[in-house]
């Protein structure tokens, strides 16, 4: 019997309990909410750091226990806590430290509208994929405050790098989406999701695949389009001065938006949760968003870097114009009858 | 009059009291950085409205646009100019001077004037039913061709004219 204000304490702890088993609590804090993307974050640097090393004949973290060193990002983490934030001179002291937490904080919340299987979702909102554009567009002035607040010229150089490459690829970003959205006749993830049902978006909208994959490359700085953090160059780009939890948020906030990239390509492209029933919605989900994010990983032990107007070449004169082809080529299909609107 | 006893309520209290204060410190700000961020907080308030209005769809558009592009434009706009390059604020400007309250008070008693008077004619009873995203696109494209096609015009003009400007530079 559920009361509520409680008086006895019988009441007060069935209250916790409903609270605890609502299907609300489990999806914000257990699933698909904080514990499961700390842990998928965790495993994720471990991945990459593993796979890069395979990738060139390495053996990679081995020591810190575990099957291949897998306890190895909770030491690193222990370390980075125990370390001492150094704060550069003359910094800005409110957005030097406020701003980490504004990413990882940033990057978590578009999880909130990001369907992990048909009842495992948030909030199922109407305008879940432009609310998720929303979240993302505040990265690039987010790096630029904390590039700018740590007062050193490495740091400032790769924000303003990063910032000119996220705005420039944006752009192609959003409109390869529209397509998805002609199809799937709906900016709902959850709708989009249920659209493809009979068959994945990456067959009827390949070209869009091609721009959306490109362009979150560039959006992530990953290889080849890393320049905001070219190491021989900027030393580590706009997080140089970052150290200790500062460092540690960065590189959880940069994670978290890998993660939250690949599970957008599965929504959007690869069928989100559809799968065979052997096993559950959720499994197959996360399973296509760690594919995905091994082919973001791949290329960082593969390619060399590409320069800075060969980027921004490729991004306002080819991804930019494919794109748009693409969407009145979708346009076209459709409206000869080619393709069905609302699903195929 | 104005009871707190409905969420909404409260949180139309917060979200003006956050863009109103934001909004304040943007025009004092004495680094103009700190001005550019208390204009996107306020820009996110002003997003926090129109969540409140039942329009989600305008609430997204007004923090990708207007934090993630123009506030970002503000941001690069001060970085590129050099400090020694920027023009001197003029502190004999009268940023303590009355008018600017006159002028808000006028304001205030003009809008409440009107609402007053027009008291009676105000749409009453149950707002319309809740407006989907998609319904948008028809509306625009059957009801109101001729705005959109002019719409369409002035964007195109506008990037010529951009392209023109950056042509003439070089």
């Amino acid at each position: 019997m559920v009361v509520f204000p409680p008086t006895t304490p019988a009441e007060l702890v069935a209250l916790v309990i409903r609270i605890i088993t609502s299907h609300t609590f489990i999806t914000v804090v257990v699933f698909p909410g904080f514990i499961h993307l700390t842990v998928v974050v965790i495993f994720l640097t471990w991945y990459e750091r593993k796979l890069l090393a395979r990738i060139q004949l390495r053996i990679g973290p081995l020591y810190a226990g575990g099957p291949g060193g897998l306890f190895q990002p909770l030491a690193d983490g222990v370390k980075l806590i125990f370390k001492e934030v150094m704060i550069p001179y003359k910094a800005s002291k409110p957005l030097f430290l406020g701003i980490p937490v504004l990413l990882v904080f940033l990057s978590a919340l578009p999880f909130a509208v990001i369907p992990f299987g048909q009842h495992w979702v948030i909030a199922n909102i109407d305008v879940g994929l432009v609310f998720v554009f929303a979240m993302t567009s505040l990265f690039p002035s987010m790096i630029l405050l904390f590039a700018w607040a740590s007062n050193s010229k490495y740091p400032f150089l790769g924000g303003l790098r990063s910032l000119f490459q996220q705005v420039a690829y944006e752009i192609p970003m959003w409109i390869s989406t529209l397509s998805i959205v002609l199809l799937a006749g709906s900016l709902n993830l959850v709708d989009i999701v249920r659209a493809q049902q009979k068959i994945w978006f990456i067959v009827p909208a390949f070209l869009s695949f091609v721009v959306f994959f490109i362009s979150i490359m560039a959006e992530l700085e990953r290889l080849p389009f890393d320049l905001p953090e070219a190491e021989p160059e900027l030393v580590a780009g706009w997080y140089t001065e970052a150290s200790g939890a500062i460092f540690m948020l960065i590189f959880m906030g940069l994670y978290m938006k890998l993660y939250l990239m690949s599970s957008l390509v599965t929504v959007l492209f690869l069928g989100g949760w559809w799968g065979p029933t052997i096993l559950p919605q959720p499994v197959w989900f996360i399973l296509k968003s760690l594919i995905v994010a091994t082919f973001i990983i791949i290329p960082r032990g593969v390619y060399p870097r590409i320069r800075v107007d060969m980027l921004i070449k490729i991004g306002w004169t080819r991804l930019l114009i494919i794109a748009l082809a693409n969407v009145f080529l979708t346009i076209i299909l459709i409206g000869t009858g080619f393709m069905t609107a609302w699903g195929i | 009059m104005v009871s707190l006893a409905i969420p909404s309520d409260i949180a139309f209290v917060i979200l003006t009291v956050v863009t109103i204060t934001a909004a304040i410190m943007a025009l004092h700000a004495k680094e103009l950085i700190y001005g550019a961020v208390s204009l996107a907080v306020s820009f996110i308030g002003i997003a926090g409205f129109f969540a409140l209005l039942d329009a989600p769809y305008l609430a997204m558009l007004q923090i990708a646009i207007y934090v993630g592009a123009i506030v970002v434009l503000i941001l690069f706009t001060i970085m590129l100019v050099r400090r020694d390059q920027a023009p001197e604020i003029d502190e004999q400007t009268n940023s303590e001077s009355p008018v600017g309250l006159w002028l808000a008070g006028l304001l205030a008693l003009a809008i409440s004037g009107v609402v007053a008077l027009a008291g009676a004619s105000l749409p009453t009873g149950e707002p319309p039913a809740n407006l989907q995203v998609s319904d948008l696109g028809p509306v625009l494209t059957s009801q109101y061709p001729v705005p959109l096609i002019v719409l369409a015009l002035l964007l195109s003009a506008s990037l010529l004219g951009a392209l023109v400007l950056a042509k003439v530079e070089r």
